[in-house]
């Protein structure tokens, strides 16, 4: 090896070993082994376009993730199966859709993972052997009760807005936060109009049947819109509904004010 | 060539996640899935123009889709809930979180309208445990690794074939980090073994995690207060 070093046209020696690691005291030249030209050609580029890896977004809010229940369980004021009980969900909706909540917190681990979230008329602890799969919502639908306006925004801004009809003061929009459990189409109802979204919000009118939950719906009266003219829905034009219906996934947060 | 699951999941890591599973709405997903079948051809674009792709590289690459989603969701998920401890699972989760959804839209991409749709997905509470996270994610990184090595003399195209292998590689370097941080040998053996199609379809399966996805849309006639 001594002899080699400072020769021009450098020839390394490699030294073949045996499979005990042992010299074998056989050696080659790098131009014997490794030719200066491919007869092959060069490798070919990969047909994949490459996109940078990107972190999520670091908005807290930026992304809401919702859950199916899978079994019907009382929610907890505390994560302990001897919390007290402030709720309870069940596995389908009066819309005979799977029922589904939204994750509004941090896992705790204590007997068991517990997971916080927002239910159709309440907020508490449920266990998370209780709910399936975790998925994402990156849109925030926000309800604007005296400007008669909703406006649904994406991480990248807002994407819809339209004029609104909301409940009369005898039958009050609910206020606060909600969201999004289902979507009805290929109905026949000219009253609710071409797609009707259901809420977690609860009216006023408690004895409605159905459990008197608030949507957000088309109308056979367009003329009234913007202005205070249900019993708690959110009514809309039906070109704009339908305008709705493409952009707003189910679970997307709703905040009414 | 027969397999165990013994063999494909070294550390026990999938069954033991799987193991506290409730199943019930996680039935027969992958058949539709990681066959990969039947997906047309027209769209699929590569770097070579005027060449179409062969329905074996548009089912091959749609099975490595439906593993890139898997993988995808289960970092981008720990992310998101933050119950994992140590700063080096953050930020191993966030690094490799990020390369597995670069993986999904380069594949999305090169497909098209052929591509497969992103599975409903039900980790169960894993991705909310750094213990069974880490352990499922050695699984998960070993079993990519050796997907992409199953199907490579398969590939027609040169083109795809050097894809493939690009992000095969990118596994690799994954399931040695990820391996290092359970605080397992990164890599014990001199040479690693292919898994098949079936093979991994049935250990996907068997964790469980690929669910159906809820039906929250109905013909129902509304009965909101109006």
């Amino acid at each position: 090896m001594v002899g080699l070093v400072g020769v021009v046209g450098v020839v390394l020696s490699l030294v073949a070993r045996g499979e005990d690691g042992e010299a074998a005291g056989r050696s080659v030249s790098l131009a014997a082994a490794i030719p200066a030209t491919d007869p092959l050609g060069p490798p070919p580029r990969h047909g994949l376009a490459v996109p940078r890896p990107r972190a999520l977004p670091t908005r807290a809010d930026a992304v809401a993730l919702w859950a199916p229940v899978l079994h019907s369980v009382a929610l907890r004021e505390t994560p302990s199966a001897s919390g007290r009980v402030v709720g309870r969900v069940t596995v389908s909706t009066p819309e005979r859709t799977e029922n589904i909540v939204l994750v509004i917190g941090a896992t705790r681990a204590r007997g068991g993972l517990w997971i916080p979230i927002r239910a159709a008329g309440a907020v508490g602890w449920a266990p998370r052997t209780a709910l399936g799969g975790y998925e994402a919502v990156a849109t925030r639908l926000l309800v604007d009760t005296r400007a008669f306006t909703a406006t649904l925004r994406r991480t990248d801004g807002v994407v819809f807005r339209a004029p609104i009809g909301v409940g009369t003061s005898a039958a009050p929009t609910p206020t606060g936060s909600f969201f999004v459990r289902n979507v009805l189409t290929r109905y026949r109802s000219a009253f609710y109009g071409p797609v009707a979204f259901g809420t977690s919000a609860r009216s006023t009118l408690t004895d409605w049947p159905a459990g008197g939950f608030v949507g957000i719906h088309g109308t056979n009266r367009p003329e009234l819109i913007p202005g205070r003219i249900s019993h708690g829905c959110i009514r809309m034009r039906n070109e704009d509904i339908l305008a709705l219906a493409r952009l707003m996934p189910v679970g997307t947060p709703v905040e009414i004010m | 060539m027969h397999l165990d699951l013994d063999q494909l999941d070294r550390d026990g890591a999938l069954r033991e996640t799987a193991a506290g599973v409730p199943g019930e709405t996680r039935k027969d997903f992958l058949l539709g899935t990681l066959a990969g079948g039947g997906a047309a051809l027209a769209a699929l674009v590569l770097a070579e123009p005027g060449k179409a792709a062969s329905k074996t590289d548009v089912d091959i690459l749609n099975y490595a889709l439906t593993l890139e989603y898997l993988q995808a969701a289960f970092y981008t998920e720990a992310e998101r809930r933050g119950a994992l401890r140590t700063p080096l699972a953050k930020e191993t989760t966030r690094v490799l979180g990020a390369v597995e959804r670069a993986h999904v839209r380069a594949l999305r991409d090169a497909l098209g309208a052929a591509a497969v749709a992103k599975p409903f997905f039900d980790f169960g509470g894993v991705t909310e445990d750094e213990d069974a996270f880490i352990k499922t994610a050695v699984a998960f990184e070993d079993l990519g690794t050796a997907a992409y090595k199953g199907q490579a003399y398969r590939i027609d195209s040169p083109a795809l074939l050097a894809a493939a292998i690009s992000i095969h590689s990118v596994e690799a370097r994954h399931a040695a980090w990820i391996r290092y941080l359970a605080g397992a040998p990164p890599a014990s053996a001199a040479f690693d073994e292919p898994k098949s199609m079936p093979e991994v379809r049935k250990l996907v399966a068997s964790t469980g995690f690929i669910a159906q996805k809820p039906s929250t849309q109905s013909k129902e006639r509304p009965r909101f207060t109006g």
